[in-house]
């Protein structure tokens, strides 16, 4: 098999919370590289260091020890400003939760990142309004998130992933707080937003999600405990 | 690069200032208690400020009547006003030093004097027209060079002539009020008036001016020849030396050669207190000074305290909206706000807030302003530009103040914590 470049490489990459006067070792010396257009599950019991795998990936917390490279730079050694232009340049972040903010409309809530990213506003609203149309809300731009369903909602925030094209998507549970068949339309977005090249991470505990993947990471007491294509 | 990153903090201002906007939207009325602390405190500012103007344009306003080129001989002092047992023992003067000064003054042509009016005068004066009677009238008598010494143009008639000054004819120059007051319906000019039994004609009346200090008004005064006013009143009665100066900017030179003609004139031997004042109007203006401060520090201290208040309200909510908001912090976060991005937004809130209440006191002062000047037309208050400007300053700073502790709190979030966050 031909193989893509790689996005993400981590060697021996540690990260420890001190708890009172222990010492949990959330990540223990993990090694993992991901390939462009790789579409990967990662999953786990909680406790067993897939979200904290999760914030490191999604530069939202740096590692105790060991490297992580994306796109060829080490982010263990960036500081605070340069970590959230990688956030915003490199990493679409998609969540539980959906996190849109409910005051704004769709494509207000899409263009967010643009304008951490100090694109010009008649750029932006063109960006997000395509973005939309991409996950299938082109007619519903101007709603706010309290006028659409739990999936809709979930898609408008798939889209202020997209917006900033970024190297990887990462989903922490996309589908923990929708039924079953709203879960299975995101995972199509997905499986669409994988076979147009987009490198995706999903964070899941659902065995039924994860098979819509290519590859899946298993996760226990900070370690890998499998790694399979399927 | 620079362009761009100057781009990016544009669109990041104009997106603090649109959450700040939909912020303060949704949480109309916690806004509004919010900025009631700066609302108080703009308006105590204003207000103070309003006043202290308004006493001093009237102030400037009455002293441009009595004429910025004019001092005073008087046997009391107005700067120590309300001492008068100082003064009760000194010998009253008389009218005719004036004609002794004039002699001086043409003696003498490098003179920074120009020329001095006498003048005799009383509160307590009354006026007749038929059933009309006008009581507490300021009556005076001069001569005919008073105009030279006075503000204020006739609006009728002429003053009267060195003739009938000199023969003491039984005519009068009268206020507006006094015209108004006993003439309502028909003209005054040439009427005859009738004072302490006596009658006068009028020959002709002064334009309005106004209070002086919303106290004394020259538009209820009576002026009339020296000896008519001898005849009606007696020789008792308080009297004043009206100086006119040549220079403005000589005053204190002036007043210094005016000192010595008088103790020429009262024979006071060198060494001895001189036993007349000589008066000009920055006296009065020192008067008012303790007031003016009164209220000054009254006002700083009443807006010094409701701004301080005002500030830690708008702390102490803007810390609550970052914890309801922590989630929020969290996603921009992750989306690529960076930190300064995050403490922009909710300095920018806080001071909205302030901006909005101080907007808001600005308003009540103003309409406030303008209530007194139509219910109250003489109360001295004045509105200025200035203050627009120095309590949205005042406003501003306050946000920041305010806003700072909380916003540089927002901004130091974890990102992944603040996600977390329920």
């Amino acid at each position: 098999m031909k193989q893509t470049p790689l996005v993400i490489t981590m060697q021996s990459l540690c990260k420890f919370y001190e708890m009172g006067d222990q010492i949990v070792r959330a990540l223990d010396s993990i090694n993992l590289d991901f390939r462009l257009n790789d579409y990967t599950a990662i999953m786990g019991p909680s406790g067993s260091g897939k979200s904290t795998l999760m914030n490191i990936i999604g530069c939202l917390d740096t590692p105790t020890s060991g490297i992580y490279e994306l796109n060829g730079q080490n982010v263990a050694e960036v500081d605070d400003d340069e970590l959230a232009r990688i956030r915003n340049k490199e990493i679409g972040f998609v969540f539980q939760t959906f996190n849109l903010l409910p005051r704004l409309n769709c494509l207000r809530n899409v263009e967010l990142p643009l304008i951490y990213a100090g694109v010009e506003p008649e750029e932006r609203e063109q960006r997000a309004a395509e973005a939309l149309v991409k996950v299938g809300l082109g007619d519903r731009i101007t709603h706010k998130p309290s006028e659409l369903s739990g999936g809709q909602i979930q898609r408008v925030a798939i889209a202020r992933a997209l917006i900033n094209k970024p190297s990887i998507i990462l989903a922490d549970e996309p589908t923990g707080n929708l039924d079953t068949a709203t879960s299975h339309d995101i995972m199509d977005i997905f499986g669409a937003l994988s076979d147009a090249g987009n490198t995706i991470i999903l964070i899941t505990h659902e065995e039924d999600i994860a098979t819509y993947t290519r590859r899946v990471i298993r996760l226990r007491d900070g370690k890998i405990e499998s790694d399979t294509m399927q | 690069m620079m362009k761009q990153t100057f781009r990016q903090f544009r669109y990041e201002t104009t997106e603090s200032f649109k959450m700040a906007f939909f912020q303060i939207k949704a949480n109309k009325i916690r806004s509004f208690l919010t900025a009631l602390g700066v609302i108080i405190g703009i308006v105590a500012i204003t207000m103070m400020g309003t006043a202290i103007n308004g006493i001093d344009r009237g102030f400037d306003k009455s002293l441009a009547m009595l004429g910025y080129d004019v001092i005073y001989v008087q046997k009391s002092s107005w700067s120590t006003m309300g001492q008068w047992w100082r003064y009760r023992n000194r010998p009253d003067l008389k009218t005719e030093y004036a004609d002794q000064l004039n002699r001086i003054i043409a003696d003498n042509p490098r003179s920074e004097l120009s020329i001095a009016v006498p003048q005799m005068s009383t509160y307590q004066a009354s006026a007749k027209y038929r059933e009309r009677n006008l009581e507490q009238v300021f009556s005076l008598g001069t001569t005919n060079n008073y105009l030279q010494t006075a503000s204020g143009n006739l609006s009728a008639g002429r003053f009267f002539t060195p003739g009938e000054s000199a023969s003491s004819a039984m005519v009068c120059v009268i206020g507006d009020d006094i015209a108004v007051g006993l003439f309502p319906d028909e003209p005054a000019l040439g009427k005859s008036i009738q004072i302490k039994n006596h009658n006068f004609r009028i020959i002709g009346i002064f334009r309005k001016q106004g209070k002086f200090l919303g106290l004394f008004s020259f538009d209820n005064q009576i002026i009339m020849p020296l000896g008519a006013f001898e005849r009606v009143y007696g020789k008792n009665m308080f009297i004043t030396m009206r100086v006119k100066i040549k220079h403005q900017e000589h005053i204190e030179e002036a007043k210094e050669e005016l000192l010595g003609m008088m103790r020429r004139i009262r024979r006071i031997p060198p060494g001895r207190e001189e036993d007349f004042s000589i008066n000009e109007q920055k006296a009065f203006k020192s008067q008012l000074d303790p007031i003016k401060n009164g209220i000054a520090i009254a006002g700083i201290f009443i807006t010094g305290m409701s701004l301080f208040v005002g500030a830690i309200g708008i702390m102490n909510i803007t810390f609550v909206s970052v914890k309801e908001r922590t989630k929020e912090i969290g996603l921009r976060k992750a989306l690529g706000a960076r930190r300064q991005t995050i403490l922009l937004q909710f300095l920018i809130e806080s001071v909205m807030i302030c901006l909005i209440g101080g907007v808001i006191g600005l308003a009540i002062t103003l309409i406030t302003t303008f209530a007194i000047e139509i219910i109250v037309p003489d109360f001295p208050v004045q509105f200025s530009p200035d203050l627009v400007f120095a309590s949205l300053a005042v406003s501003v700073i306050t946000g920041i103040i305010s806003g700072l502790a909380p916003a540089v709190t927002a901004s130091k979030l974890d990102p992944a914590d603040s996600l977390r966050y329920e």
